[in-house]
């Protein structure tokens, strides 16, 4: 399968107090289509940060990341947002939404603002309401969004996340703020994404969420420190995969 | 522990608090300064007459051998409490003063010359010090004198009057509470003794220009009208009241930096509300952390009392210093021509800020009400209680024609229009005064007051020292001759018109019983059918008159009525036919059939030449003939309508300066509204701007998005101003003029200047300043949403 994205010796550093923080050391890894890769680690450990960095949400201090062949270290700012709107996905934890929008103008907001397709309004329009049918909450299309439940405002930020069609999802502890059924819910549209063809990054604390990714990063001290291949997460009981990959995170000190 | 809250509230929050702080201090600037100048324009004529010593009326005599007479006809007259009597030369505004590079100086009425040490009022100079004498050689001049000629202290003038010729220097402008408002124009001459006698000697001076100021104080519910109507040669007779009423120019522009003052005041707590209520409520996760840790909700309040009252004491000082020299800048064009003061002096800025600093407390107090509801879970959740709200999105994005920058603005402003009143009524209120103001200065010197000074004509002539020869030394007939030539003139250099003149004769006019002298205006080569009339009809033979509403109050007359009318040689009863306007005399004008004849020795001035074209040439011709005309005649006031109105009206220049600075204040009252909004904005939005950059919009988007949607509030704002600054300026510019004789004026509207110019600079400071202000949103970052607390 064809590299997604290529991570080489990324760094990054931050200088707090005038103390220097190295928050990412030399990572190195790649991501090919299809696959669904969590990234893993205790608190403070660089997840977010490197998130960020291979998200081109947030400028490393050095190394490479490329995406889909192009180096985003080069990419100034407007081209690294055009790559955002039209080429990725980001759902985060906060279920942030514009306030004054409802759901459904929310969702096609980047669809809007995006010029890949030359599709009119009305045709995007058709694809959010179709993509809130998917997800199962096309009744709340016109609410504002305080008007729904945390479980339904997260799926509508998947939604949002998928409008321009990505090749690449991100996402920062999508469950981190919903209850078990929310989070069961929104996990198994994000799995069924993924099944679709949709590469998927996400960063979670949660291995019973971690156990549904094809590849798990563990990462420590802005290291990674192991890689724990689930691909056979499948062909075996939901449960069993959730406990083999346990015992991996506890031998690396999970 | 409260107090390293506060200190590090203080030092998180800079910028809202510097802002804040920013708006407290011109709130106590804008109250203390304004609070002095409305007791001090309010009580400000009756202070400045008093200060000055003028009595309850004022007579002027002027001709041959009138010296004497007010003191013949007062002097034992029991209505007659106190007679003081200045002896004044006369002199023409033009031939009779030169300036030091040999220039003739311009004066807009009669000159008066007289000795400081005769003075029966008190005069002041540019410090408002009493002028107690003046150095023989020396100078001052009262009135327009020094604006008019551009002449400072210590250059020299030369009169050249009569006979005489003496060069003075001088000294400074005088404050002339009787003769030294714009409206009566004259200028007076204070000199010494000795330079006065000197011009006593010349034998022209002596005979033909002397007269008599006489101020007198008559006793309460006594009329004195029936006595000055038996003094020969009275050139104007007018009461305190009456006097009071030639400050109405003073006093408008006195009561506009009033309710400038007054409309600041009122933005600068909508903005101090705004702030208070936004900080607050921008406080709930902190409020609910402290709550959850047991402080009481006494304690929570009185951290933020005290931090506004630390905020508006800190404010209200700076504020309280910086009042005194903001009322002078405010009353410095008023003060030009008066000594304004009151009795409690700086105590009533103490008071004006003490109001300030209770106002922000009870904001606070009021608004920190909310700590009651604010609870623990707020802390918690972030504010997000789960409450249910009513639908307000109405504009959908799917239906909109704009893009999505203009469509996230747009909604903003239909969706949650509250959050955006502070921004409308300031930018209303301050656009709406503004507009009110230059509507009517541009009134002013539009044509369209022409008609309440005299008939329209293509040019005016101002020519003081023919019409003052013509009055002391000719008759009605060399005037009608001296028409005639100047029509001929006119004809013979291919410019045929015909000319003809006003003059204003002081006659007694008896009605129920009372008497008063009442200024008669009568056109020469006019009909009485030239003239535009209110109601009725113009009068059609020498026994009809027309009179204005004030005369009308003043001797009860109405049209139907037969008055009386000593015209000098014969007493006629005249039936009025016709009210008219004019605002010559402040409105007390009775308008005379041009076959009624008056007895020249009653008359009180010759107006201004007028010239009407009868080729009817273009407006761009009149100007060129106007500019062969000041060759031909020698003299520069040749006037176009609007030149008239500007002149006869005397303040447009006033009116313009007090316009600009009101401009300026707008100005920045708008751009501090914009950047205190935006910031509050970008404050509010953080998270949503990191999310939109999150999904890939890029900064430029974000900040179009906040232009946008201040361009959409400005733009609704001073549109809405501008439409209501018509009827408005009506409603209340109207009574002004009514006060002036006007009683119905047509404004100048000047679509381009109302819905172009004023409107685009007050909306481009709008749009400039929320776009440097929306570059901050630049700082925040995608990586922000994982911050934002």
């Amino acid at each position: 399968m064809a590299k997604v994205m290529e991570v080489k010796d990324l760094c990054k550093t931050y200088v707090v107090n005038k103390r220097q923080n190295n928050v990412l050391k030399n990572v190195n890894f790649s991501v090919e289509e299809g696959e669904m890769v969590a990234i893993m680690g205790p608190s403070g450990s660089g997840k977010s940060t490197l998130l960020y960095a291979i998200s081109g949400m947030d400028r490393a201090t050095s190394g490479d990341v490329t995406f889909n062949g192009k180096s985003l270290m080069g990419m100034k700012e407007d081209e690294l947002a055009e790559m955002r709107l039209d080429e990725m996905g980001f759902i985060f934890q906060q279920m942030y939404m514009m306030k004054n929008l409802t759901i459904l103008d929310n969702i096609v907001l980047p669809a809007m603002q995006s010029k890949k397709t030359g599709e009119t309004k009305a045709e995007k329009m058709k694809r959010g309401e179709e993509l809130m049918h998917k997800l199962g909450i096309a009744e709340v299309a016109d609410n504002d969004i305080n008007e729904v439940s945390g479980g339904q405002l997260q799926r509508a930020c998947i939604c949002r996340s998928m409008i321009n069609k990505p090749t690449v999802l991100f996402a920062d502890e999508p469950t981190g703020a919903l209850n078990r059924t929310s989070s069961g819910e929104v996990m198994d549209e994000i799995v069924k994404l993924n099944r679709e063809g949709t590469t998927i990054m996400m960063v979670t604390h949660d291995a019973r969420v971690a156990a549904r990714c094809s590849r798990i990063l563990y990462i420590v001290d802005g290291n990674i420190k192991g890689e724990y291949d689930n691909s056979q997460r499948l062909a075996m009981e939901e449960k069993e995969a959730e406990r083999r990959l346990n015992q991996w995170l506890m031998e690396l000190g999970w | 522990m409260f107090l390293r809250i506060l200190k590090k509230d203080l030092k998180r929050k800079k910028t809202m608090n510097i802002i804040l702080l920013l708006f407290i201090f011109l709130a106590s600037m804008f109250v203390a300064s304004g609070l002095y100048n409305v007791i001090s324009v309010v009580s400000g004529t009756d202070y400045y007459l008093d200060l000055a010593g003028v009595p309850n009326q004022a007579i002027i005599t002027m001709g041959d051998n009138v010296t004497g007479e007010i003191e013949k006809a007062l002097k034992n007259d029991d209505r007659v409490e106190e007679l003081k009597i200045e002896e004044v030369i006369f002199g023409a505004p033009k031939k009779n003063i030169f300036l030091e590079n040999g220039k003739e100086a311009e004066a807009k009425n009669t000159l008066l010359f007289q000795s400081i040490d005769e003075r029966k009022l008190n005069y002041f100079d540019a410090d408002n010090n009493c002028i107690e004498s003046v150095p023989e050689g020396h100078v001052y001049a009262t009135g327009l004198f020094a604006g008019r000629n551009e002449i400072k202290p210590g250059e020299k003038i030369t009169v050249r009057l009569g006979g005489l010729e003496m060069t003075l220097i001088y000294d400074g402008k005088a404050k002339d509470a009787f003769l030294g408002t714009d409206f009566m124009g004259n200028t007076r001459f204070l000199m010494n003794d000795n330079d006065y006698r000197k011009m006593l000697e010349d034998e022209v001076i002596y005979e033909h220009l002397r007269g008599e100021i006489g101020y007198v104080q008559v006793k309460d519910g006594e009329n004195i009208s029936s006595a000055v109507s038996e003094i020969p040669g009275v050139a104007f007779n007018g009461e305190r009241d009456t006097l009071k009423l030639c400050y109405v120019i003073d006093m408008v522009i006195a009561f506009i930096v009033l309710v400038l003052s007054i409309c600041l005041i009122i933005v600068s707590f909508v903005v101090l509300k705004f702030s208070i209520n936004f900080t607050i409520a921008e406080e709930f996760r902190e409020i609910g952390v402290m709550k959850a840790i047991g402080i009481k909700d006494r304690s929570i309040r009185r951290l933020y009392i005290g931090k506004y009252l630390m905020l508006a004491l800190i404010g209200s000082v700076i504020g309280l210093a910086a009042s005194v020299p903001f009322e002078n800048l405010l009353m410095k064009s008023v003060t030009e021509n008066m000594v304004l003061g009151n009795d409690i002096g700086f105590f009533v800025n103490i008071i004006g800020v003490c109001i300030v600093v209770v106002l922000i407390v009870a904001f606070a107090y009021h608004c920190t009400s909310k700590v009651k509801k604010s609870s623990p879970i707020d802390a918690i959740r972030s504010g997000q209680t789960g409450e249910r709200y009513k639908k307000k999105t109405i504009y959908r994005i799917g239906k909109s024609h704009v893009g999505t920058n203009t469509y996230l603005a747009f909604n903003d402003v239909i969706s949650s229009p509250r959050r955006f009143t502070t921004i409308v009524i300031s930018f209303f209120v301050c656009t709406l005064f503004v507009l009110m103001l230059v509507n009517t200065t541009n009134t002013m010197e539009s044509p369209n007051l022409v008609e309440t000074f005299s008939s329209k004509s293509d040019l005016y002539v101002e020519d003081v020292a023919d019409a003052m020869n013509l009055m002391n030394g000719g008759g009605k007939e060399d005037l009608v001759k001296s028409l005639a030539d100047r029509a001929q003139q006119l004809t013979e250099e291919g410019m045929p018109a015909v000319t003809y003149v006003e003059i204003a004769y002081n006659c007694k006019v008896s009605f129920a019983g009372e008497e008063h002298i009442i200024s008669c205006q009568q056109g020469v080569n006019t009909v009485t059918t030239d003239y535009k009339y209110l109601k009725g009809s113009a009068p059609a033979n020498a026994n009809e008159i027309a009179i204005t509403p004030s005369v009308s109050k003043l001797i009860g007359a109405k049209i139907g009525d037969v008055v009386t009318i000593d015209f000098g040689e014969e007493k006629r009863d005249c039936m009025v036919t016709a009210y008219f306007q004019t605002m010559n005399q402040l409105g007390e004008v009775i308008r005379l059939h041009q076959d009624a004849l008056c007895d020249w020795k009653n008359v009180a001035s010759v107006f201004q030449y007028q010239i009407r074209f009868t080729d009817h040439p273009s407006a761009k011709e009149i100007e060129k003939r106007k500019e062969r005309i000041k060759e031909l005649w020698g003299n520069d006031k040749i006037m176009n309508q609007t030149e008239y109105c500007s002149d006869c009206i005397g303040v447009v220049d006033t009116m313009k300066s007090v316009q600009y600075l009101l401009l300026t204040i707008t100005i920045i009252v708008v751009l501090l509204v914009t950047i205190l909004m935006e910031k509050s904005f970008i404050t509010d939005e953080k998270s949503q701007i990191a999310i939109l950059k999150a999904i890939g919009f890029k900064d430029r988007d974000v900040i179009r998005w906040h232009i946008f949607r201040f361009g959409i509030v400005g733009l609704a704002a001073i549109f809405l101003a501008a439409l209501v600054s018509i009827p408005m300026t009506n409603l209340c510019i109207s009574p002004i003029f009514g006060m002036m004789g006007a009683s119905d004026v047509k404004y100048r509207i000047d679509p381009l200047q109302i819905f172009v110019i004023y409107p685009g600079i007050i909306l481009l400071t709008t749009i400039v300043f929320a776009g440097l202000t929306a570059l901050t949103t630049k700082q925040i970052t995608c990586r922000d949403t994982a911050n934002i607390e």
